[in-house]
């Protein structure tokens, strides 16, 4: 997490929070119109974006994310689930590039993510589906603890509303993106200072591995725990009625939304040279 | 084209500090999410409706109309075929869609709310406004660059379909996914175009100055004044006001009698 908070010191940085939140909102705005649950949530192309920008800018692209899907929000839908949202699409970037560190076996890690192997576009696939839930999981969680909308009807909704995008567009806009980027030096570790780079070791590998058993402990604990008190997924989470708000849901949610939080802040930081 | 709900009239919520907007509009959420009571509900948005007919912001209630009118329908059928009751009209249930008129005021009322503060404040305010909150300058800064750079991002995107559309590309025809096909491409060059500028947007920031110092001075000064207390002062009131209401059961029990199919606490 020191990076999240580190990287404002550097003004290119700055400037790719802006521009990321721009393009991100720029893209939302246009498909305000087709809405999957009013007030809440729409049909995101966008989704492609937050994924690809976490990768490539790291937290610039992880609070771009979170600016960005807030400023699309002022089109016409700012409310409490507002500030959820924000939570939410600043883990949809920052889960894919901390876990992405920790890729493959060696201490380099898998490498850059330039989706030039099959292994590398299969680790894509698993850290956006992991960021597409770990954006649903406190939006879901928050707006159910407020008894708005049933957790599982909404969390099934937005994780493949986020996952879809992300892996089908996500993928060639990366693939082209990449080479590009990294020929203008505005990867997120090239305009980083080193020893502010998280990089693969035991304390990043405890606080993937913490990450990835909250994103996936709350999204299915708190699943399993709607279904107990009659929720459904998707669209039939509607049908099948429920307990909105229930203890249950709030509490195996509610710990995996925390354990997301506090995972974030365990990782390896280099060793600072002298 | 307008994107942005800013109302450039004057008005007395229009002179008041962000911040106090920002507050009162947090109150109304807080009020909203407090409550599963239509006439509690249904007041607390009368209160904010008077509000923005105060800000002279209600024109754009004819903006958002749409969402509003789609949360209240979507609302209404979802709830009323999804919420168990025994008293039904073929698959709708009374008591489902006097819950779906309270979810729906609910979200209505927090949607009416983020209109209001956006459309009386300046988006240089309200960066302005989250700096006096003690939110960092560079993170206010990024926050009220990323909206102005909306307009430009999409006029570059408009550009680009344009410059496509007279080489011959038919983004006309065909069915929702033949067209988002066509369009997905078109992405690229305004992503490309857009990022291609850090370089020079960063020089350009660091040539005026751009964190030289912690201690700036703006352009734009924003004070609390008498008002700005007043109101503060009164929303305040109104939410210990639905606190009480909230927990003192006798004074609720009165409220939630009135219309007690409405009542969901």
């Amino acid at each position: 997490m020191k990076d999240v908070f580190s990287m404002w010191k550097k003004t290119k940085m700055v400037v790719l929070v802006a521009l990321c939140a721009g393009l991100y909102a720029a893209l939302l705005i246009p498909f305000k119109g087709f809405v999957l649950i009013p007030g809440i949530t729409e049909f995101r192309p966008a989704s492609a974006l937050p994924v690809v920008m976490g990768l490539l800018f790291g937290p610039a692209g992880a609070w771009g994310s979170a600016i960005g899907n807030l400023i699309g929000d002022f089109f016409g839908s700012l409310g409490i689930g507002s500030l959820f949202g924000f939570v939410g699409n600043f883990m949809f970037a920052y889960v894919p590039y901390k876990l992405w560190i920790n890729f493959g076996k060696s201490s380099e890690g898998i490498g850059e993510p330039d989706l030039k192997s099959g292994k590398k576009i299969l680790a894509y696939v698993v850290v956006s589906i992991l960021g597409a839930a770990a954006c649903a999981l406190p939006i879901a969680w928050g707006l159910d603890l407020l008894g708005m909308v049933p957790f599982a009807a909404l969390g099934s909704i937005i994780t493949l509303n986020n996952s879809i995008p992300s892996i089908l567009l996500g993928i060639p806009i990366m693939l082209i993106l990449y080479p590009r980027i990294k020929k203008w030096d505005l990867l997120w570790t090239d305009i980083m200072d080193e020893d502010e780079i998280p990089v693969a070791g035991r304390l990043s590998r405890i606080g993937a591995t913490v990450m990835t058993v909250s994103v996936l402990g709350g999204m299915i604990g708190g699943f399993l725990a709607a279904f107990g008190v009659g929720q459904g997924l998707l669209y039939s989470g509607f049908g099948a009625g429920g307990d909105v708000g229930s203890l249950g849901v709030t509490l195996v949610a509610g710990v995996g939304t925390a354990g997301l939080i506090v995972s974030s802040f365990i990782q390896t930081m280099p060793k600072k040279s002298s | 084209m307008d994107m942005f709900l800013y109302v450039d009239v004057e008005s007395f919520v229009h002179r008041l500090d962000p911040r106090t907007k920002l507050l009162l509009m947090f109150l109304s959420f807080a009020v909203g999410v407090m409550f599963n009571n239509i006439l509690i509900l249904t007041a607390a948005l009368a209160l904010v409706v008077a509000y923005g007919a105060l800000g002279r912001s209600l024109s754009n209630l004819k903006r958002i109309r749409v969402v509003l009118v789609m949360i209240t329908l979507f609302s209404l059928v979802i709830w009323s075929i999804a919420r168990p009751s025994g008293n039904r009209f073929l698959v709708f249930s009374v008591d489902g869609v006097l819950y779906g008129l309270m979810i729906a005021v609910k979200t209505n009322l927090m949607i009416v709310a983020g209109m209001i503060f956006l459309s009386t404040t300046k988006i240089e305010e309200i960066a302005q406004g989250l700096v006096k909150l003690k939110i960092p300058y560079r993170a206010a800064f990024a926050f009220s660059t990323a909206i102005r750079l909306v307009p430009m991002i999409v006029a570059t995107s408009y550009t680009i379909i344009q410059a496509q559309k007279s080489r011959g590309l038919d983004l006309d025809s065909g069915n929702l996914i033949e067209k988002i096909r066509k369009y997905v491409p078109l992405m690229i060059p305004t992503l490309i175009s857009v990022i291609r500028g850090t370089n020079i947007f960063s020089m350009a920031l660091e040539s005026k100055g751009f964190g030289y110092s912690d201690d700036r001075s703006n352009l734009l000064e924003i004070r609390m004044g008498g008002k700005d207390y007043a109101m503060m002062t009164a929303g305040l009131l109104i939410l210990a006001a639905a606190v009480v209401l909230k927990v003192d059961h006798s004074i609720y029990d009165a409220w939630a009698s009135i219309f007690p199919w409405g009542d969901f606490a």
